[in-house]
């Protein structure tokens, strides 16, 4: 995937993976580290300290996971997302008092990052990217504010609604839209069904 | 070919991490067999990607990357993905049916037996524990030809169809599909003839039954707990 400047984090994931690289490693925790602590502080519900200790679970996850990323499939920078948001699920769920169950159970079992991809796919994902990329800064503030929300604080559309004091069905059409100007194809036939709760 | 999908909101919630782990799974077993939305999750996770590259950095702790580096070579914890894959679940379900359900599932079925109760001559249901008392997550049932009871809901219902195809007054649900029941929708569903339907569900509330008394509904409390 073709960035447009700086390190190519793709590679020095590659290199981790490989070669177990600790120097890429390191270069990879420099940038990606105070990204994560931004974003997981941006969500909010953690503590600085938590911070740090989920962004350190989740660069050795990327250690342990790196032999199995491909570049193909997915950038450095989406990989570490998943890896990031299902270390979040996890954290929160242990921390979560009404959980019983907490050695059995894993985010990452439910969320294939490794699926096997098509050159077209990946071609799709390539242009995806750089769809979003180009628009990104032009989403209307209450379309980015509904995705912040989600993203960051990994909040659903009904707990977005709640927080912004608005209806379901304003977040669900805030995000289409938002999809949209981001040129992100979702179902086809899935918005048919849609029923609003009332 | 899969007809009925998860809205996009449903599929947003997913990549963004805002389930709980019932309505999660249901939509990673929809995964299973889509492309199509699996592409659309690939998406929305580039979309988090992005977030993350453009976000604010926040500084961290000087020995943050000192510490983090000492703790690479620890081994591994056990019980990892891995060993989940390779064991087939021990539970009565047929071999095809379980490579249908998400590894988690699989996970949680080799530590119990499915316990397949009976609801009338033709519906069965086997409950599931995720640890969550927000939601029911079950497998439900219908022998071939048979009906369900008529219910409409009092909260939100989805369902994955995993095995045969049943259908209700809207259409007909094969291999793969996700529909969203929402509260005051009523329906019927039947199993086709030839053979039994198996779904997976999530309830975020008991249903009730349409026309007989409450005490009756064979959906309700089969507390999955």
């Amino acid at each position: 995937m073709n960035k447009p400047s700086g390190p190519d984090w793709n590679a020095l994931l590659v290199k981790v993976g490989s070669h177990q690289d600790k120097a890429a490693f390191g270069a990879l925790f420099s940038h990606f580290g105070p990204l994560l602590k931004g974003f997981l502080l941006k969500g909010g519900g953690v503590e600085p300290e938590q911070a740090e200790e989920l962004v350190q679970e989740t660069m050795i996850k990327v250690w342990r996971k790196a032999p199995s990323y491909a570049p193909t499939q997915a950038a450095a920078s989406t990989w570490m997302y998943t890896i990031a948001r299902n270390t979040r699920i996890d954290w929160l769920r242990k921390h979560a008092k009404k959980n019983h169950q907490t050695d059995e159970l894993v985010a990452e079992d439910l969320f294939d990052e490794n699926e096997e991809s098509s050159p077209f796919t990946a071609l799709i994902q390539t242009r995806n990217a750089s769809n979003i990329r180009e628009h990104l800064n032009s989403l209307p503030q209450e379309q980015l504010q509904v995705l912040t929300l989600m993203y960051f604080q990994g909040k659903s559309g009904q707990e977005v609604a709640d927080e912004l004091a608005i209806p379901l069905g304003t977040v669900k059409s805030r995000v289409r839209l938002a999809l949209q100007k981001l040129k992100l194809k979702i179902t086809p036939d899935g918005e048919e069904q849609v029923v609003y709760a009332s | 070919m899969i007809n009925n999908h998860p809205n996009t909101q449903l599929l947003a919630d997913y990549a963004t991490g805002g389930l709980s782990m019932a309505p999660l799974i249901s939509i990673a077993t929809h995964l299973q067999f889509c492309d199509q939305c699996r592409e659309a999750v690939s998406g929305l996770n580039i979309l988090g990607g992005e977030l993350l590259s453009e976000c604010d950095q926040a500084e961290l702790s000087d020995d943050l990357l000192a510490q983090t580096l000492a703790m690479l070579d620890a081994p591994e914890p056990e019980g990892t993905v891995a060993e989940a894959a390779v064991s087939a679940p021990r539970s009565n379900l047929c071999p095809d049916l379980a490579n249908q359900l998400p590894k988690y599932l699989h996970k949680f079925l080799n530590h119990q037996e499915l316990d397949w109760r009976s609801l009338s001559s033709t519906l069965s249901v086997a409950a599931i524990s995720v640890g969550e008392t927000d939601y029911e997550l079950a497998l439900h049932r219908i022998d071939a030809g048979g009906k369900a009871p008529v219910h409409d809901h009092k909260g939100t219902e989805l369902t994955v169809v995993l095995k045969g195809s049943f259908s209700d007054e809207d259409g007909i649900y094969r291999e793969g599909d996700f529909l969203m029941r929402e509260p005051g929708d009523v329906h019927r569903p039947s199993a086709t003839q030839d053979q039994a339907c198996i779904c997976l569900s999530v309830l975020s509330a008991p249903i009730k039954l349409t026309g007989i008394k409450q005490v009756l509904n064979p959906f309700m409390r089969f507390n999955p707990s």
